[in-house]
């Protein structure tokens, strides 16, 4: 282990609050617990202390995920057992909504943290990958529908960003570059971004932010569809599959049933499976802004309703290719085996 | 003709907008007639959580029954009670829905559905279990809700009746009305487990967070939640996220609450100004028509403040009638 692992820090997201939404009821949706989102946080700070990382970075919150934290870890110190990192909160305040997840990001990126390790749905990656600029980031999925974050035991992705982070697997196995859709209203008076996909719906509210009224959905922008998840992106992914690593994304033009010339059966919600009507679709290139065909409604962001908009508005969607990256966690185990990194290495433990 | 993107029509629409901009001129006038010492008990006001019982109520038939807490003015305007009867019933007149001897805690209205506020935490509850079971031998569709307070959902009751209502799958919503505050203490020191929709998964019910200052979230998410119950599907847990303008009673000092929170909720998280911004930018209803709406309610405020101080209290027999029911 070299001496510089000590040194490391890596940051963390846990959103204790996706996985809430209405999709419990008008789908089949589970929701993950709270205890059970600290286990997830415990196993990832095992990886992390099992390669070296002393320090770890938290966002506050009062969702009761630092609280069982705490407890857990003050019950292993009591017990002599300090396999897990040194936890420290930013210093920023908890207000409960994504606020403190930009706050939070913007002091992990400031102080240096080496990685992010995120905890939630697609709309968590989002709100962290606004704001972590070169920082990579490391999903963990605890949300309904996601496609950005992947599913994995917890224990290895900690491995592998502590792995990514003290070096000992270089930055061109270990990183991967990702795409994002830019939304832009009136020449950027209002933008944001997407890391899956941006639908467009004749709604005209925010409402309860999740989407299943599929006779709404009008067009679809995604950055990689992939015909093995669900949601709003599995609509491309049942069309034209495109994956993260490949150029470009998705463009397709939907409609009510009734009037559509094609109709798609796509999973949009876990165990809700829905016919869409198709008008079009085309692949899409980056850095070429494309105009709303759809003049008023409700635009969504990796699956929520986030953005209105009215026949007064001008609004383009641009995609954009190697916009942040992400930690590879099968490059990086592939490669730990590969090299035996783990071969007869002492994990970089305290005495017990 | 404007195209109409909401799933309301544009009257239902001025209705949920009078009904939100009733209960807070209701609550506006309480606390000020409250203040000149002339109603009698305490007073816990709903200003600020209007689109809760509106989002809810606007799915509920007149047969549904509402069991309400003690924060019950908004609940009841919500599900249709008469105004002036209950601000009678708050002045402790004989005029007043309940016979001026209810008061604000316990105004009820059982032709309206509405089972009654109360002035015990959590009693509620198993109040609606009951209505529920009725519904369910019934087989006609009616579907009972409980309001319930974060405080109050610590309580036993509480609990025993998630269980009830799982097990015997009763059409009932628990509705949790999150405010933040257990009269003064914050939720964040009060309730393990630190989720309502972790509460719900432990019965075997889904349970929904919502941001209870919006409207359309909270109409949407109830929609969803009272369909489901409706149709056979059983009790679910709905937490609405919200914010209430005044203190827990009438006179609370709030001490508990940081320097410039009210004014800042005041100012941003207002879910009926949300509510007209977003109906008005669609071009479905325009000021023109809140602000003649919001004429038509005061005027109706006035008059109910009017005649409940012309009104007479209780005599003594009064005191002995509506105490035994017979069946």
């Amino acid at each position: 282990m070299s001496k510089s692992s000590s040194k490391v820090t890596v940051g963390l997201v846990a959103n204790p609050f996706s996985a809430r939404d209405i999709r419990r009821v008008i789908s089949n949706a589970t929701s993950l617990q709270v205890s059970d989102r600290a286990q997830i946080v415990m196993r990832v700070l095992s990886g992390l202390r099992g390669c070296g990382v002393r320090k770890v970075l938290m966002m506050p919150e009062k969702g009761g995920i630092i609280r069982l934290l705490k407890r857990d870890l003050q019950r292993y110190q009591q017990m002599g057992n300090n396999r897990f990192p040194e936890l420290e909160l930013t210093d920023t305040p908890i207000s409960g909504t994504v606020e403190d997840t930009f706050a939070a990001t913007k002091a992990m990126v400031d102080s240096g943290v080496k990685t992010i390790v995120v905890l939630g749905g697609d709309g968590t990656h989002r709100a962290v990958a606004k704001f972590c600029r070169q920082v990579p980031i490391a999903g963990i999925s605890t949300g309904t529908n996601n496609a950005f974050p992947e599913h994995r035991e917890p224990t290895i992705t900690g491995l592998a960003v502590g792995l990514a982070s003290t070096g000992r697997v270089p930055e061109s196995v270990a990183l991967s570059p990702n795409k994002l859709l830019r939304i832009d209203i009136n020449g950027g008076e209002r933008h944001d971004i997407a890391l899956v996909d941006i639908v467009v719906s004749t709604e005209r509210y925010i409402g309860a932010r999740a989407l299943w009224r599929t006779e709404n959905l009008r067009e679809l922008f995604v950055t990689f569809s992939d015909p093995e998840v669900i949601g709003m992106s599995a609509i491309a992914g049942l069309l034209e599959p495109v994956s993260r690593n490949d150029p470009g994304g998705v463009h397709v033009s939907l409609d009510v049933p009734e009037a559509a010339s094609t109709l798609l059966q796509v999973p949009i919600a876990p165990g809700l499976i829905r016919t869409v009507g198709l008008q079009s679709w085309q692949r899409i290139e980056a850095g070429i802004p494309i105009i709303l065909k759809r003049s008023s409604g409700t635009i969504a962001l990796d699956g929520e309703r986030e953005l209105e908009f009215g026949t007064e508005d001008n609004v383009q969607v641009t995609l954009h290719e190697n916009a942040f990256r992400t930690v590879d966690v099968g490059a990086c185990m592939r490669y730990t085996g590969k090299h035996r990194l783990f071969v007869g290495t002492p994990l970089d433990l305290l005495p017990t | 003709m404007t195209d109409n993107p909401f799933p309301l029509s544009r009257e239902e629409l001025l209705k949920i907008y009078q009904s939100m901009r009733t209960i807070r001129e209701f609550e506006e006038r309480v606390h000020v007639e409250f203040s000149r010492g002339d109603i009698p008990g305490f007073v816990h006001l709903y200003a600020g959580e209007e689109a809760s019982a509106t989002g809810i109520m606007t799915h509920l038939r007149q047969e549904d029954r509402i069991a309400s807490t003690h924060r019950g003015h908004g609940h009841c305007i919500a599900k249709g009670v008469d105004v002036k009867g209950m601000m009678a019933e708050i002045f402790g007149k004989k005029i007043g829905v309940c016979g001026g001897k209810g008061g604000s805690m316990h105004i009820a209205d059982l032709d309206k559905g509405m089972m009654g506020a109360n002035g015990i935490l959590g009693a509620g509850a198993p109040l609606a279990c009951g209505a529920a079971l009725a519904a369910k031998y019934r087989g006609n569709g009616d579907i009972a809700i409980s309001f319930i307070g974060d405080g109050a959902s610590n309580q036993g009751t509480f609990l025993e009746s998630l269980n009830l209502a799982s097990i015997w799958n009763l059409p009932v919503i628990f509705v949790v009305e999150n405010n933040g505050y257990a009269e003064s203490t914050s939720v964040d020191w009060a309730v393990a487990g630190d989720s309502y929709v972790d509460r719900a998964a432990g019965f075997g019910m889904p349970g929904i967070t919502v941001d209870g200052t919006d409207f359309f979230a909270v109409y949407e998410a109830a929609g969803e939640v009272i369909r489901n119950a409706r149709e056979g599907g059983g009790p679910s847990l709905l937490e609405c996220k919200m914010i209430r303008f005044f203190g827990h009673f009438e006179g609370d000092a709030q001490t508990y609450r940081a320097v410039g929170e009210v004014d800042e909720i005041r100012a941003n998280r207002d879910c009926i100004k949300s509510f007209s911004k977003t109906v008005t930018s669609a071009g479905v209803l325009t000021q023109d028509d809140l602000e003649a709406c919001d004429s038509k309610i005061v005027s109706l405020v006035d008059e109910a403040v009017s005649e409940a101080r012309e009104a007479d209290f209780p005599t003594e027999a009064d005191l002995l009638t509506d105490v035994y029911v017979n069946y």
